[in-house]
């Protein structure tokens, strides 16, 4: 009885370990080329490990490319939106679930729909929009766009959420006096902390990682975010893939160690949210 | 949750928003092209904005920095919004006929006639759409055929001696390939490049492509162009280009040259200094020869970038400035010598910079006797990255239906050109 | 007694639209508008800043296009491998990683890391191992012997597609993992505890215990991933831009391609609304089957 069950989760980790491969390669060969001189990334057959592994491409893009600035617009638009998102997103999933318990559903069609939308339909009527409003070149533009593009999920997600906290918490808040922004603010909200946490890694995972919209809305150089400044080092002319892989091991840090830390607070939303929704 | 921490954070993101908003310069003039994030072309074009300023204080210029295949799809939006950069550098005569660029007639009329003949009436031809001038033509590239030296000589060829024929050229290719290794490679990637390079073939075959107006496409009604078009497609399935051609771009295409798995490449002179780049072992070892052709006198390629004024720009006058400024002589032999990028200018062939470069002589004089490219038709950009990319693409993956594909591209092209 | 209740209740839904109002005026303006604009543009036929009205026109020449319906045929088509095999893989993943318990945390963020790097950027790095002459993938497959010589993946149809559909799947299968994970973690023991009593097999116990329980969940996962997938640009417009000869031209990609390489806005428009009518149809689909399964007892 022992031995088959060890021989099966034998046979589960070998299958785990097979699918981390498949999952992991292309991050595996993103690092190795970043770090190989730039003669070797064509050599052949290639090489998987190198005695001339270097910083030199890191090193080269942060000399030749204002990546310090890059990545400050990036993280100004990422924290802009996801605050925007949680805010906005918390107050309408209260809303919902405290004042409309059972007419949520045309609400989340009009989420669903906003969802459905392709982006590059978007793209010149929003340029358009922001230009009359004289928000190109501005955190604004993008921080708007972005956070349009994560509240329908995000607000769905914490609708699940704030459903699974309990009314009678309003009610008991209602008899002690507390008008119903206090309610919200001082009792439910630190409940809904794990679903605030999803929330802001989801949006900040969008704002991060988004490109078209940068591209069409910033024109000055130092407005450009960071997934712009990468692309621009591919030149149809010339791509230097070791400084490019560089730069994208760089783009791809800080959101890897963020989900890292909080990725526990994830799993506990989903599971509320998405599950029982 | 707290409140006050977030709204003082939404006020600070406020604050550094405004403050980006603000920032104001005298005249701002905004420029872009696609080249400006090659590598070889950056310092040249620090120092031209640098001196620019230098000389005129109160104009500041400021450089757009775009990948090249996202170039157009940020101009379009921008002009749609009319609030595109001020000097540009796109596919004239589409941008001309879309309202996107302004015409240049006042400013180049009033320039004294011993500056303005440094531009032959050809190369003007080629910037202008409807009788009126939209562009400075700043530089090109001439299109020529590029071997590798070493190969050929292992091969048993001679490189002093390149192929004059289109005969000759397939008995080099035969030599020229082997088991992982290819003569050339042929281009079906889905860039412009793709047409440049085919319409060379049919060009060299004595073939039309289209009527003189431009209100009728022959890839396959004109005989000998289809005949040019059966011969280059099929140099890929006959083992004498380099596989996957459908993937095939000039990157692709410098790459396999680069690293000596193909021996020749039809290019432009650029071509040879992004080789380099790439390897610098294969400094010196390129030969350059006029395209082979089956017809005495065929014409080559050669593109046209000129720098235009979009339509919405608000400071037109100082945009004209910067735009002679860079078309300056100084700057033409820079941009000659560090990027390989061919001056417009007829007045600096006994420039000694060019006289000391042979393989830019040779590219100058092979470019005595060639086409202007873009050609001359508004939907010429759509048409050359899209409907004759995709006709090669077809022919490459069903050869036996070429005759077919192209018929049918005559058709739908023809409907096109007369839609406008 | 009755109009006090009914005051209070009048003023709990006031409160409700003020909290709820900020993120409809928001999106309202934000997407709505613009929305407008391109049902406006798509309307009209537009060269440049020429503006002429055409009615419906742009979409008759739409519908009667051959590539439209070629570019719908292949949404489908990647739109249904990608979106099965992200539930099957998915699934499979999430089964896997709620057995095995050493190292759990470490192991679903290794899963889930494709799913934080920018598609864009993903797609980029596996442009570079799938390169014909030297990427990484040929190599391995020469030196395992699996082929020959080297394989041309972008440049025939039929691999082309196999292959974004592959970087799809790479892309979309950790978001689904990271779904079926939560939702198999709420499935209570007793369950699995009765069946085991009962004396039910591995298979059994999937079959009885667990697809219940994550029946509600598949639905929603599966409808939000075809509207994800059906609208996604950045993996195939990086990777292919569409070719070869069309074979992986989704509708977000002809749209694209249509306004920004071909300058036919109307027509890019008109695209665009007709992908969003068929995105709306797997909509209403949804919400039918949200409603059956809330009612049959989810």
């Amino acid at each position: 009885m022992k031995r088959s069950r060890r021989t099966r989760h034998a046979v589960l980790w070998l299958v785990a370990l097979g699918a981390l491969a498949v999952t992991l390669f292309p991050f595996y060969w993103m690092l190795n080329t970043s770090l190989k001189p730039a003669a070797e990334v064509f050599a052949s057959p290639p090489t998987f490990v190198s005695a001339h592994w270097s910083l030199d491409a890191y090193a080269a893009v942060l000399a030749n490319r204002p990546v310090a600035r890059y990545f400050l617009n990036s993280l100004v638009v990422a924290v802009g939106a996801t605050a925007i998102s949680i805010v906005l997103a918390a107050l309408a999933a209260y809303g919902v679930t405290r004042f409309f318990p059972r007419g949520a559903l045309p609400f989340v069609l009009f989420l669903l729909f906003t969802k459905m939308l392709p982006e590059t339909l978007l793209i010149i009527p929003y340029f358009q929009l922001m230009s009359d409003l004289s928000l190109l070149n501005t955190y604004w533009a993008l921080i708007l766009a972005y956070s349009s593009f994560a509240l329908p999920f995000s607000v769905w997600m914490l609708i699940g959420f704030f459903r699974s906290i309990p009314l009678e918490l309003d009610e008991a808040a209602h008899i002690d006096g507390a008008s119903v922004l206090q309610t919200f603010f001082r009792v439910i909200l630190p409940l809904a902390r794990p679903g605030l946490v999803a929330v802001a890694l989801f949006t900040f995972l969008i704002a991060w990682n988004s490109y078209v919209w940068a591209l069409v809305l910033t024109t000055d150089s130092s407005m450009f975010v960071l997934s712009v400044g990468i692309a621009n080092m591919v030149g149809e002319y010339r791509v230097q893939w070791n400084e490019l892989m560089a730069a994208a091991v760089m783009a791809a840090l800080p959101v890897m160690a963020l989900y890292a830390l909080l990725e526990r607070h994830l799993v506990e939303a989903i599971t509320a949210g998405a599950v029982k929704g | 949750m707290q409140v006050r921490p977030f709204l003082r954070m939404l006020a600070s993101i406020a604050a550094l928003g405004a403050a980006s908003a603000f920032a104001q310069q005298p005249i701002v003039l905004q420029w872009q092209t696609a080249n400006l994030t090659e590598s070889q072309y950056e310092p040249i074009w620090k120092k031209t904005i640098a001196e620019f300023e230098a000389a005129n204080p109160g104009i500041r210029v400021e450089p757009v920095l775009v990948a090249r295949k996202d170039h157009w799809t940020k101009f379009v939006a921008a002009s749609q919004a009319k609030k595109a950069p001020c000097i540009v550098s796109v596919d004239l005569t589409t941008a001309a006929y879309n309202g996107y660029l302004m015409p240049l007639d006042k400013y180049w009329n009033a320039e004294p006639a011993s500056w303005r003949h440094a531009w032959s009436d050809d190369m003007l031809k080629a910037s202008r759409w409807k009788g009126q001038l939209y562009g400075l033509p700043i530089w090109g590239g001439t299109y020529a055929e590029i071997y590798n030296r070493d190969l050929l000589t292992k091969a048993g060829l001679d490189p002093a001696n390149p192929p004059k024929t289109i005969d000759e050229y397939m008995r080099w290719s035969k030599k020229l390939s082997g088991a992982d290794h290819w003569a050339t490679a042929v281009l079906g990637g889905r860039t412009d490049t793709t047409t440049r390079v085919l319409l060379t073939w049919i060009w060299a075959n004595g073939g039309e492509a289209f009527n003189a107006d431009m209100t009728e496409a022959t890839f396959a009604k004109d005989p000998k162009s289809l005949a040019a078009i059966r011969m280059y497609l099929g140099m890929a399935r006959e083992g004498l280009a380099a596989p996957a051609p459908t993937t095939t771009n000039y990157l692709e295409q410098t790459n396999l040259y680069a690293q000596g798995k193909i021996a020749t490449m039809r290019n432009a002179y650029w071509a040879i200094a992004k080789v380099v780049g790439d390897n610098p072992a294969m400094k010196g070892k390129s030969v350059v020869g006029p395209i082979p052709a089956n017809v005495p006198n065929a014409p080559t390629l050669a593109t046209v970038t000129a720098s235009s004024i979009s339509s919405s720009c608000a400071n037109p006058d100082a945009a004209w400035k910067f735009i002679k400024f860079d078309a300056e002589k100084k700057w033409a032999i820079e941009r000659a010598r560090v990027a390989n990028w061919m001056p417009l200018r007829n007045d600096l062939a006994d420039d000694p910079a060019i006289k000391a470069d042979p393989l830019l002589e040779q590219f100058v004089r092979i470019g005595q006797n060639a086409r202007s490219y873009p050609l001359p038709h508004p939907l010429w950009a759509d048409i050359a990255a899209n409907d004759i990319v995709d006709a090669v693409q077809k022919a490459l993956l069903a050869p036996e239906k070429t005759e077919a594909i192209f018929r049918d591209l005559d058709t739908r092209l023809t409907k096109k050109l007369r839609d406008i | 007694m009755a109009r006090a209740a009914a005051r209070s209740h009048f003023r709990r839904r006031r409160h409700g639209y003020l909290f709820v109002a900020p993120v409809l005026l928001f999106l309202a303006a934000v997407i709505v508008v613009p929305l407008g604009w391109a049902f406006w543009t798509s309307l009209h036929r537009i060269r440049g800043i020429r503006v002429s009205f055409v009615g419906l026109a742009n979409y008759g020449q739409m519908l009667a296009d051959d590539a439209f319906w070629h570019s719908l045929g292949v949404s489908l088509a990647f739109t249904g491998a990608s979106v099965a095999l992200h539930l099957g893989l998915g699934l499979a993943l999430a089964l896997l990683l709620n057995e095995l318990r050493f190292a759990r945390t470490a192991l679903r963020i290794a899963f889930l890391t494709p799913w934080m790097v920018a598609p864009a950027v993903g797609a980029t790095i596996w442009l570079w191992l799938l390169e014909p002459q030297f990427g990484v993938v040929n190599w391995l497959l020469q030196a395992a012997h699996v082929v020959s010589s080297p394989v041309a993946w972008l440049g025939e149809p039929a691999t082309a597609l196999a292959s974004v559909i592959v970087v799809d799947v790479w892309r979309g299968v950790p978001f689904v993992m990271l779904l079926m994970l939560a939702g198999l973690q709420t499935i209570p023991a007793e369950q699995y505890e009765a069946a085991a009593m009962d004396g039910a097999g591995a298979w059994q116990r999937f079959r009885f215990v667990t697809w219940p329980n994550l029946r509600y969940l598949t639905v929603v996962a599966t409808t939000l991933d075809i509207i994800n997938t059906i609208r996604h640009y950045d993996i195939i417009g990086v990777m292919t831009g569409g070719g070869p000869a069309g074979g992986t031209e989704v509708l977000p990609v002809l749209l694209y391609n249509l306004a920004f390489r071909s300058n036919r806005f109307g027509e890019a428009s008109a695209t665009g609304v007709l992908l969003l009518v068929l995105v709306l149809a797997f909509a209403v689909v949804y919400v039918k089957l949200a409603k059956l399964d809330r009612a049959g007892g989810g």
